[in-house]
């Protein structure tokens, strides 16, 4: 078939396009991710025992975690479509990555010196930098087959970022359950549990995203 | 760029409807395509061709991921640069004829359209049938939706909605398929 022949095949009746409506798709698909990790926290993890006393940390962590994805989702949502610029999306996440340093630095400085070890380790294996990522997975299934139908077009950097907003998600509901409430120990290791989400979801993203 | 402006407002007038302002846009924009896509893959213009045909079928299908908020050739050659990038992993993966009759200094400037290594209508002999019916009766025969869904006892949506599908899938098999 000669090309001009396929324009006329493509143009011929092709009507008005439909706008695409994702706003609310997204926010289906992030309610429904965080509800299934949520109840992959009640029924697998259980809940903390102590999360009527505990509930001002508890929703500190939360609030940690949701600031998280939203740093990563205006860049997820400018990846989504073919050639929109990123500028300060990428500055923002940079931004909020130095933010967290800084701020573990600051609440370990605040610990006696023989102690700043166990608040920075928890004392135990971190068992977040696992479960974050494993959580955050009903809502990076659930992404990546919504924005693959936006003609997404850098597929590694959009799996990542799906994934890392997917991980700050995941780490919602992992706060119902996380035991460790020192500053310095939730800030280090959401953030590694996030970045190794976002690494999976650019190993992922890279070969699902494909259209 | 000089064609931004332009460009832009044809795509819009299709996304509105205007048939002929859509045709309008793929033409010019197939004539840019095929320029960026024969300055990559010099001395391979069925290569080039096919995908810009690819790219076309590509920008057609998704032509509602175009945000107006943003340059309309940054979301053209991005697919552009997407389908190239995907086509050379394709080529890697296949193994390599000698190329033969590789003249350099023989390009056409006007870039006009050389024929395509894939034959598009076989391809379209491969979509479920559903789909293949629907692009047939409209796209080929000519026929309105109305017509095509008389004509097949489905209804103007369904007809519509098969177009869409089929010619999605068709990108993809112009994708998978291996050119020997």
């Amino acid at each position: 078939m000669k090309t001009d022949h396929l324009i006329d095949v493509l143009a011929r009746g092709a009507g008005p396009a439909e706008k695409p409506r994702w706003g609310g798709k997204l926010a289906i698909t992030v309610i429904a991710g965080l509800l299934v990790a949520a109840l992959l926290v009640a029924i697998g993890l259980g809940v903390r025992p102590d999360i009527g006393a505990a509930r001002m940390p508890v929703m500190m962590k939360a609030m940690f975690a949701a600031l998280a994805a939203a740093v990563v989702l205006p860049l997820a949502v400018q990846l989504m479509q073919p050639g929109r610029p990123l500028g300060w999306r990428i500055g923002a996440v940079l931004a909020f990555l130095a933010i967290c340093a800084g701020a573990v630095f600051i609440a370990l400085m605040g610990e006696m010196p023989e102690r700043r070890w166990e608040a920075w380790m928890g004392g135990a294996v971190p068992w977040c930098v696992v479960l974050i990522p494993i959580l955050a997975t009903p809502t990076s299934a659930l992404l990546l087959w919504l924005m693959r139908a936006f003609a997404p077009t850098r597929l590694a950097l959009l799996g990542a970022a799906i994934g890392a907003f997917s991980g700050g998600v995941g780490a919602m509901a992992y706060a119902m359950y996380c035991p460790t409430d020192s500053v310095a120990f939730v800030v280090t290791w959401y953030v590694l549990g996030i970045a190794v989400s976002a690494a999976l979801g650019a190993v992922v993203g890279a070969r699902v995203l494909r259209w | 760029m000089a064609d931004e402006a332009h460009l832009k407002g044809l795509l819009l007038q299709g996304l509105a409807g205007d048939d002929a302002a859509h045709r309008a846009f793929l033409t010019e924009a197939a004539g840019l395509l095929r320029a960026f896509f024969r300055n990559r893959l010099r001395g391979a213009p069925e290569d080039a061709e096919d995908l810009v045909q690819e790219t076309l079928v590509a920008l057609h299908t998704r032509r509602d991921s175009y945000d107006p908020n943003y340059p309309l050739t940054a979301w053209m050659y991005a697919i552009a640069r997407y389908r190239l990038i995907d086509f050379l992993r394709r080529a890697k993966h296949r193994v390599t004829a000698p190329i033969d009759g590789l003249e350099i200094g023989d390009a056409d400037p006007e870039y006009e359209a050389s024929d395509a290594r894939r034959d598009v209508t076989a391809l379209l002999n491969r979509l479920p049938e559903k789909q293949r019916r629907a692009i047939q009766l409209v796209k080929l025969d000519e026929k309105s939706v109305r017509e095509a869904a008389e004509e097949t006892g489905f209804t103007e949506s369904d007809i519509k909605i098969s177009i869409h599908r089929g010619l999605k899938t068709l990108m993809r098999l112009m994708g998978q398929e291996q050119p020997t």
